[in-house]
């Protein structure tokens, strides 16, 4: 036995980030790549799996901690052998955890059994996992390699069936992501004996694919051509060592006899395999003729590049005089799965499909994206978009192709508050602090999200998860493009908290210092162009929310006030919702709520 | 002797199983050269279970017991003994050296046995089982070793690492009947035996081999004729750095033949008599007291059963294999001499722990392990010759030849202090860099010890250094490895012990 920490894994160019949920504690058993806890970025949050399998003797993160790559999570006790044996089959790794100090001499000394019929002793054996193999030189389960920091990915095709002979890097399903799609590899060569995904699944990394015999064993009957008889054939798979090292082996080591009378029986799987030799499928090694033109990058990057399957020549080295940095490369991985940038692999088969049929950029039965040659009609410059501009416009087309807008309008009369404000503003003068309108605006769509619960809410499926915070988000505009920080609990902060708050946070976000934590979480937002102009505008909800408020310059009109026209200090709002969630009923409501409010804003004591 | 007595003991542990193997491991390795050890090494390191089957006693394959290290322990001596000849002229006077072939060859023994006693006892620490015997595949998963004692063995394996290496290449005629035992022809093996003081020998073959070990027998005492097909001696290196050594040793040769065919030999007791065809032939049989064949090397695929595993071997005897030194049999990986050009320890050495890596990364389930593969950019090559000379990438000839530009810097050693203050200096190093980036291709250096430095070369090329890089390192003064960064200043034009650039 031994005591291992379990350490935060690679998690990609996140400083750190929340851990949100721990789904163990000590005492626990568990498995090699169950998941530990679960962490938020900005982003996403993923679930940490364990590095071993083992009992947890104590945890070292608690709820709110923040966490990088390399903190220690917990310290795990191990059996031995199920360190050695470690990830990718769960199966073999719990297998050997509750075999009592298996212990590599006593596995070494372990007869061999024959391969195709370890697997299958072990499903007689021990019914554990049914259909996982076990022995590695048995069927090998194909997963989904580490995909970048995805959740969860759709499987939009799958180019595999059962009995296909595959190669290593052959192609095996295509999986989409919200902004990209990507084929999956096969890490093996062999038989594709099983599919373990359909059409429209959701995968994640280690999700099982596929279970394939591997090529090896194949081998052993297509390599008798010297006419070896089928007796000898099935001596050789008999004599296929299954594992020495692997706890497997032993752990299911019930018997000779079992693996003895299979083996009689005859070893079908094998000797009726198709009788094809993969043929070679990386790039043949050929060390005797140097190239002369290298990425800019060392063996450790090429080797890191190799692993995640980037191509090296098409990464953009950010290291002095263009070295190509492990950033570089996990930030092209990133690119690509976030949609903004294409390997050239990608490109061509995406131009193929094109061309070959109308339906290009994935949207069905839509034009392709016009191709205009500008600088046709005069003189052009061409620039990247910014990383937020990015990510962001990302963001906005999903909402808005996703979302079911409806935008209501409507004016609230804010003469009062607005000299209220501007009372306050004179009396704060030597503190500094200087109230704004929008300040109030957070304060009364707290009020009103109270009011309306269902705006103060988002859709998972076929539930409203309803919140019962109000962290209010507000758009900045920053040099970069659009961010939206989050105002806490707006509804138990007085309106100069308020102030104070937001002015840190959009100085923030203008010198792009913002963390992750203060851009997640919020619960409806609010988009203000009163300092600019305009009078009306149809804002995106930012998704998973469902009701944005948009809000423009506010301006001095006569109002009918009964008996005369009066001038009062109109506001002119703009709330987009979200039609799945709320009605037009309510949406009036809202408004007149908040119209109320920012009329008379005592009401928010109510 | 320790390796036989590990391969017994360990033996008769394991009991016979039911399947009619004697032995099971996870990586069987057949081979223990450079690339055969370093592949089961690594792969016990990493966890698996691992066999090793060589046939000789002793571990290290030929590099080790008849290949570069012997030969070195030697051409160090020669070098020696050539260098206090020249110490007359700086006022230091030696006796003319006595030598006494015994010693010297216990000398080389010791050397020899130094290194593979350290591997017997590595092998030990890492609890790889060593079988001694002659492994050839009975099928897909299982080897049978025939032991010295005529007893055989079966082990079975889940993965396997071809690493059989090759051996010299035995030319037809002096294979016949009274030249084949005949201790006056030999190959590399036959003449690190050391068994005799030829007076006048020739070596077949104007490769890097045969010119190591016409070093050593010249300095010894023997006039040399060299005869080789090509045009140029030390295929594959630069005319320029070959030049220099030539200059340097022309005094050890009688002949140099050059494009010229050996096309018999025939033994009295005067020597051997062997006849020559084609531009540098002499119209007259020459008569040897030594000849050593030296004209490559075959691959030993042919010898390892490899048709009863499936594997392919071409009709040379080499292996394909992919940059994971894959074979065509997925579980069964090839790495070294075996599988092709160039036949160097050092490329041997790395396929080995790409091989390993694979195959424990299969075996154990590691993503990462399992997508290793050979990626080198650049191998180099050395002939410890005298000056040494050492090259690495593109050469100046590969880069005509193939049209890709590059442009050189580079340092003559008259420039360079210790070579000076060495009395040696007529090398030179020089770099070669990609025209449009600056980056460095390749370089060569010919001079003592430029095996010793092409290293940084071929590390500054992985790295993907440029001259700046290069030229920007302090490189510590004065040494001979400062001349790489004084020609990496040459081509920036910013050396200063150098007469100013042109203008």
């Amino acid at each position: 036995m031994a005591l291992v920490d379990v350490k935060v894994p690679d998690i990609g160019d996140f400083e750190s980030v929340d851990v949100i949920e721990l789904l163990v504690k000590p005492g626990d058993t568990v498995k090699a790549e169950q998941s530990l806890i679960t962490v938020e970025s900005d982003k996403a949050s993923m679930e940490i799996p364990s590095s071993h399998a083992g009992v947890v003797k104590a945890m070292k993160v608690a709820l709110g901690d923040k966490v990088a790559e390399g903190s220690v999570l917990l310290s795990l006790e191990t059996a031995e052998s199920a360190a050695v044996a470690t990830p990718s089959s769960p199966s073999a790794a719990a297998t050997a955890a509750a075999v009592p100090e298996p212990g590599p001499t006593a596995a070494a000394t372990q007869p061999p059994l024959p391969a195709p019929v370890a697997a299958a002793a072990t499903v007689a054996a021990a019914a554990t996992a049914a259909t996982t193999a076990t022995a590695a030189s048995g069927p090998i389960e194909i997963r989904v390699p580490d995909i970048g920091d995805f959740d969860e990915v759709a499987v939009i095709e799958v180019l595999i069936k059962v009995g296909d002979v595959i190669k290593v890097e052959q192609s095996l399903i295509t999986v989409e992501s919200d902004k990209a799609s990507m084929e999956i590899p096969s890490s093996h060569a062999g038989t594709v004996k099983e599919l373990r995904v359909q059409l429209g699944d959701k995968v994640h990394q280690g999700s099982v694919v596929a279970v394939i015999e591997p090529a090896g064993v194949v081998a052993t009957a297509a390599a008798s051509p010297s006419a070896a008889p089928a007796q000898e054939a099935a001596a050789a798979a008999a004599a296929a060592p299954a594992t020495a090292t692997s706890a497997a082996a032993s752990a299911s080591s019930p018997t000779d006899t079992i693996a003895a009378t299979v083996a009689a029986g005859g070893v079908t799987s094998a000797s009726t395999s198709p009788s094809t030799t993969p043929p070679i499928t990386v790039p043949p090694h050929e060390p005797a003729a140097a190239q002369g033109v290298w990425p800019h990058a060392s063996p450790t990057i090429r080797r890191l590049a190799r692993e995640l399957g980037v191509p090296l020549a098409e990464v953009p080295g950010s290291g002095p005089k263009g070295r190509i940095t492990a950033v570089d490369v996990q930030s092209f991985v990133k690119q690509v799965m976030a949609g903004s940038a294409t390997t050239q692999a990608a490109a061509k088969a995406a131009s193929a499909r094109a061309s070959s049929s109308p339906a290009a950029g994935g949207v069905p039965g839509l034009l392709a994206w016009p191709q205009v040659d500008f600088a046709k009609f005069g003189p052009i410059e061409r620039r990247d978009l910014s990383r937020i501009k990015k990510i962001s416009g990302a963001n906005l087309h999903r909402n808005w192709v996703l979302v079911p807008h409806v935008t209501n309008h409507d004016d609230a009369d804010i003469t009062e508050l607005e000299d209220f404000r501007v009372q306050l503003n004179r009396e704060n003068e030597k503190t500094g602090v200087k109230v704004t309108m929008l300040a109030f605006l957070i304060k009364a769509c707290a009020s009103a999200l109270k009011a309306f619960p269902d705006f103060n809410a988002s859709l998972d499926g076929d539930q409203l998860v309803v919140k019962q915070y109000t962290h209010i988000g507000f758009a900045a505009d920053t040099p970069n493009g659009l961010m939206v920080p989050v105002v806490r609990d707006a509804d138990r902060k007085g309106i100069l908290q308020i102030c104070a708050e937001m002015s840190e946070l959009a100085r923030k976000a203008r010198d792009g210092r913002l963390s992750p934590a203060e851009m997640t979480g919020g619960c409806f937002s609010i988009s203000s162009l009163g300092g600019i102009g305009g009078r009306y505008f149809t804002p995106i909800i930012n998704a998973p929310e469902v009701a944005i408020l948009g809000v423009c310059r506010s301006r001095t009109e006569p109002v009918w006030d009964g008996s005369a026209f009066a001038p009062r200090l109109m506001l002119p709002l703009s709330l987009s919702w979200d039609h799945r969630v709320i009605d037009g009923a309510a949406a009036a409501r809202f408004n007149a709520f908040l119209m109320q409010v920012l009329g008379d804003f005592r009401r928010v004591l109510l | 002797m320790t390796a036989v007595a590990v391969a017994t003991a360990v033996a008769a542990s394991v009991a016979p199983s039911s399947a009619g193997s004697d032995l099971s491991c996870d990586l069987l390795v057949l081979g223990a050269g450079p690339g055969g050890y370093s592949a089961a090494f690594r792969a016990a390191d990493l966890g698996l279970k691992v066999v090793l089957v060589e046939r000789y006693p002793t571990l290290g394959g030929v590099c080790l017991n008849v290949g570069c290290i012997p030969s070195k322990a030697l051409l160090h001596v020669a070098a020696v003994m050539d260098e206090v000849k020249h110490f007359a002229a700086m006022g230091v006077t030696y006796a003319a050296p006595s030598v006494d072939l015994a010693a010297l060859r216990t000398h080389k023994e010791k050397v020899v046995g130094k290194l593979t006693g350290g591997l017997a006892a590595m092998a030990k620490m890492r609890k790889v089982t060593v079988v001694q015997g002659r492994g050839e595949f009975a099928d897909p998963h299982r080897l049978s070793v025939v032991m010295a004692d005529g007893q055989s063995q079966s082990i079975a394996f889940r993965s396997a690492v071809i690493a059989a290496g090759s051996e010299a290449v035995k030319l037809p005629f002096l294979q016949t009947p009274e030249l084949k035992d005949d201790p006056r022809v030999v190959t590399s093996t036959g003449a690190l035996e050391l068994r005799q003081q030829p007076k006048r020998m020739l070596v077949i073959g104007g490769g890097i081999i045969g010119l190591e070990m016409g070093t050593v027998y010249s300095t010894l005492g023997a006039r040399l004729d060299v005869v080789e097909m090509q045009d140029s001696l030390m295929q594959g290196a630069d005319r320029d750095l070959v030049k220099v050594w030539q200059k340097m040793n022309a005094p050890r040769f009688d002949h140099v033949m050059l494009k010229t065919k050996t096309v018999g030999a025939a033994a009295t007791a005067d020597g051997i008599r062997v006849s020559f065809e084609g531009e540098g032939a002499p119209p007259e049989p020459q008569v040897y007291d030594l000849v050593l064949q030296a004209v490559g090397r075959v691959p030993n695929g042919k010898r390892i059963g490899a048709e009863h595993a499936g594997v392919a071997v071409s009709e040379r005897g080499f292996i394909a294999v992919d940059i994971q030194m894959r074979t065509n049999v997925p579980h069964i990986f090839a790495i070294g001499d075996i599988v092709g050009q160039p036949m160097l320890a050092h490329k041997a050495v790395h396929e080995g722990h790409v091989a390993a890596e694979v195959a424990a990364g299969e075996q154990l389930g590691d993503e990462r392990l399992r997508r290793s593969a050979f990626d080198a950019r650049v191998i180099p090559s050395v002939a410890y010759t005298d000056p040494e000379v050492a090259w690495v990438g593109i050469t100046e000839d590969d880069a005509r030849a193939r049209g890709i530009k590059v442009k050189k810097g580079l340092f003559p050693w008259a420039a360079s202090g210790r070579a000076i203050a060495n009395g040696r200096d007529e090398g030179f190093t020089k770099l070669l860099f990609s025209e449009d980036t600056h980056a460095i291709v390749g370089g060569g250096i010919v001079g003592t010890h430029a095996g010793d430095m092409i290293g940084e070369i071929a590390l500054a090329i992985e790295m993907g250094a440029d001259a700046v890089d290069i030229g920007r390192t302090i490189h510590p003064h004065p040494t001979l490895g400062e001349t790489i960064g004084l020609a990496a200043e040459a081509f920036e034009g910013t050396c200063t012990d150098l007469p100013p650039p042109r203008r």
